[in-house]
């Protein structure tokens, strides 16, 4: 092991990457085991700043190494990290991205923050080469912007709004503080891949039992659109999302006195996370998929070659 | 404030007609509308005048209906007519902000109350830290009361109030309670907390006045009343059929009689095209437990659909819908439609 060299953009590092993730909620306990199956990731770290975090313990029993010091137990290892995960709270990634840009590592940043460059796979997965930061945007934001931009693509909006909701038994005390973050990271996301600054976002927390299954409405204002176009425009996003998240389905798709409307259900599959809880898994989707990405480019990229004892 | 011969109010009444009246005319209201009731109530000495799209601050949308005034309209029109009362307003995490709530301190705004589905009081505690920091009183509310036990309703309460909140309550926003359900709640809610208490009725079964009384016997000291009952689904509480009546047994609400009945009068002049009544859909709505708000999209949707209102209300009880889930009116109603095919 050359624990000399820093990664930096251009070194050439053998996978799989090492990876750490800050938080463990909901969504950074669904993150290490997705990111502990993929064969371009290993998650060497959870770190939380919680010690009694229910998550922590559950991290460990996968495998993973735990701190409760949070993004500290990021920058003291002697052995960097190529890709760090922040799955902590809006506010708190600010900071966590000041101390961590200095390493040069990727940072994949799932809370609402808005701080890095909004990522949705399923529609700008190829700009991710140049930028450090990666903001996932939301998990309502992964299910509404690949259909809401392919609309786009066709018909002009004049308004659009988008209702998520998820089952309040998969949104985390994170996600409950930061629901202002969430509404408007969402918003400007749709704002950017619709070209509409009139964007309305709203959260309902559902508390039905058995759980609602994760479920995003949309409304897209605009004229002349055709039942037939919007029905192919839909389900042709629906199915490059469903690439890398199989339990995204179109539950309705119509238009009505010139609003499209549209309703996507996600299922979440194949983890230990329950069915219902699709939020979790369309964000820590998307997360593992660019971050699959950076590995593979970084695999090809000409430059030093790391190898690993 | 008040001018009852000098008795403390032992009661508080709260307004919420220019709010929670927006539900039966689609968030219709105009201005001349709004200033015209803030006047009338201001003249009898209503303590607290709410204003807002029926969801609250920020809540205008296709969702749940688009006001015909900004946030920002309403607020400066209400403000502008109050003299004596004070000015509150609502908000919905999830669907305002710490901006829409900027905007209502702006303006002048004197209470604020942060809503919250009654399993979910747990969202209320950046906004009510919000209001705190910035000095306006804050008042939390738990919707949807009656899918939670008493004791669950005296938790949130008490943790409510330790975000903050200077009262703590609940609405009854399908109709569905009956007294004894409300003293239950109430008394466990006023075990829990030492902050005034807060009851907010709708009138699906017919009990919005009586719910209200209980509540008072059992320690809360916020109600709600909307002039005619104006307000989502059958109405809610009579404002002034309970001020009379809480006078009557002798709880002095510092509020004068005439000029309420004037305001009411006013009310069903100038605000509503009738007062609220308890049609069979509502009816339906309070034994299904369902967001009295619901009303008139599940008669549009019914009507549109060719399926009967009163079954899209039991189904979306059935699958414990809450206020702010309109989206699924749709979803039910086709699936009532394809299964009667």
């Amino acid at each position: 092991m050359q624990a000399t060299t820093t990664p930096t953009t251009g070194v050439r590092r053998s996978r799989p990457l090492r990876a750490a993730v800050i938080g463990a909620g909901l969504i950074g306990l669904d993150l290490a085991m997705k990111i502990q199956r993929s064969a371009e990731l290993d998650c060497r770290l959870v770190t939380a700043r919680d010690e009694d975090a229910p998550g922590l313990r559950a991290a460990r029993d996968l495998g993973c190494r735990v701190s409760a010091d949070g993004v500290d137990a990021v920058l003291a290892t002697a052995d960097p990290y190529d890709i760090v995960f922040d799955a902590s709270n809006a506010t708190a990634h600010p900071a966590h991205w000041q101390a961590l840009e200095p390493l040069g590592c990727l940072v994949v940043d799932l809370t609402p923050s808005g701080v890095g460059h909004a990522v949705v796979p399923a529609v700008n997965g190829d700009t991710l080469p140049v930028h450090r930061n990666l903001n996932l945007v939301s998990c309502g934001g992964q299910a509404c912007v690949p259909i809401l931009h392919a609309l786009s693509s066709r018909y002009r909006p004049s308004y659009v709004e988008v209702v998520t909701t998820a089952a309040n038994l998969s949104v985390g005390r994170a996600t409950r503080l930061n629901l202002d973050e969430y509404l408007a990271t969402t918003r400007d996301a749709v704002r950017a891949s619709t070209g509409t600054s009139a964007v309305k976002t709203i959260l309902n927390l559902s508390p039905a039992r058995p759980p609602a299954t994760f479920r995003v409405a949309m409304s897209f204002q605009s004229e002349d659109m055709d039942q037939r176009v919007v029905g192919d425009l839909v389900h042709d996003a629906a199915d490059r999302v469903r690439a890398f998240v199989p339990g995204f389905r179109v539950r309705a798709c119509t238009v009505t006195d010139g609003v499209a409307f549209v309703a996507v259900e996600v299922e979440a599959s194949g983890d230990r996370i329950p069915s219902y809880a699709g939020n979790l898994d369309i964000i820590n989707s998307a997360a593992v998929l660019v971050a699959e990405q950076y590995a593979r480019q970084q695999a090809s990229l000409p430059g030093t070659e790391v190898t690993r004892r | 404030m008040n001018e009852a011969a000098g008795d403390r109010p032992a009661v508080r009444i709260y307004d919420p007609t220019l709010r929670d009246g927006h539900h039966a005319v689609r968030h219709d209201l105009g201005e001349a509308q709004l200033r015209a009731y803030a006047a009338a109530a201001d003249r009898a000495r209503v303590p607290v005048v709410e204003v807002g799209h029926g969801n609250g601050l920020g809540a205008s949308s296709l969702q749940v209906g688009r006001a015909r005034l900004t946030d920002d309209v309403m607020l400066s029109a209400v403000r502008a007519e109050l003299r004596h009362s004070r000015m509150g307003a609502f908000m919905l995490p999830g669907w305002g902000t710490a901006d829409d709530l900027r905007m209502a301190i702006d303006h002048g705004v004197d209470v604020v109350r942060i809503g919250a589905h009654c399993t979910e009081s747990d969202v209320t505690e950046r906004h009510l830290g919000f209001l705190r920091d910035a000095g306006v009183e804050a008042h939390a509310t738990l919707l949807m009361s009656h899918m939670c036990t008493p004791a669950q309703l005296g938790r949130a309460c008490e943790q409510m109030a330790g975000f903050g909140a200077q009262a703590v309550g609940i609405f009854d926003s399908a109709g569905h309670f009956l007294p004894e359900d409300v003293t239950e709640r109430i008394s466990a809610i006023r075990g829990a907390v030492d902050v005034p208490v807060i009851f907010h009725g709708h009138n699906n079964l017919g009990s919005a006045v009586a719910n209200s009384i209980a509540a008072v016997r059992a320690g809360a000291t916020i109600i709600d009343g909307c002039a005619r009952g104006f307000g989502a689904g059958a109405g809610n509480t009579q404002l002034e059929v309970l001020v009379p009546v809480l006078e009557r047994l002798g709880y002095p609400t510092g509020i004068d009689l005439y000029r309420l009945l004037d305001a009411a009068d006013l009310a069903e002049r100038e605000l509503m095209p009738a007062p609220p009544t308890i049609s069979s859909e509502s009816i339906v709505s309070g034994l299904a437990g369902v967001f009295s708000g619901f009303r008139n999209r599940v008669l549009d949707v019914a009507a549109r659909e060719q399926v009967d209102p009163r079954d899209i209300f039991f189904e979306l009880g059935r699958r414990q819908a809450v206020a702010g889930q309109e989206d699924l009116i749709v979803d039910v109603a086709m699936s009532l439609r394809t299964a009667s095919l």
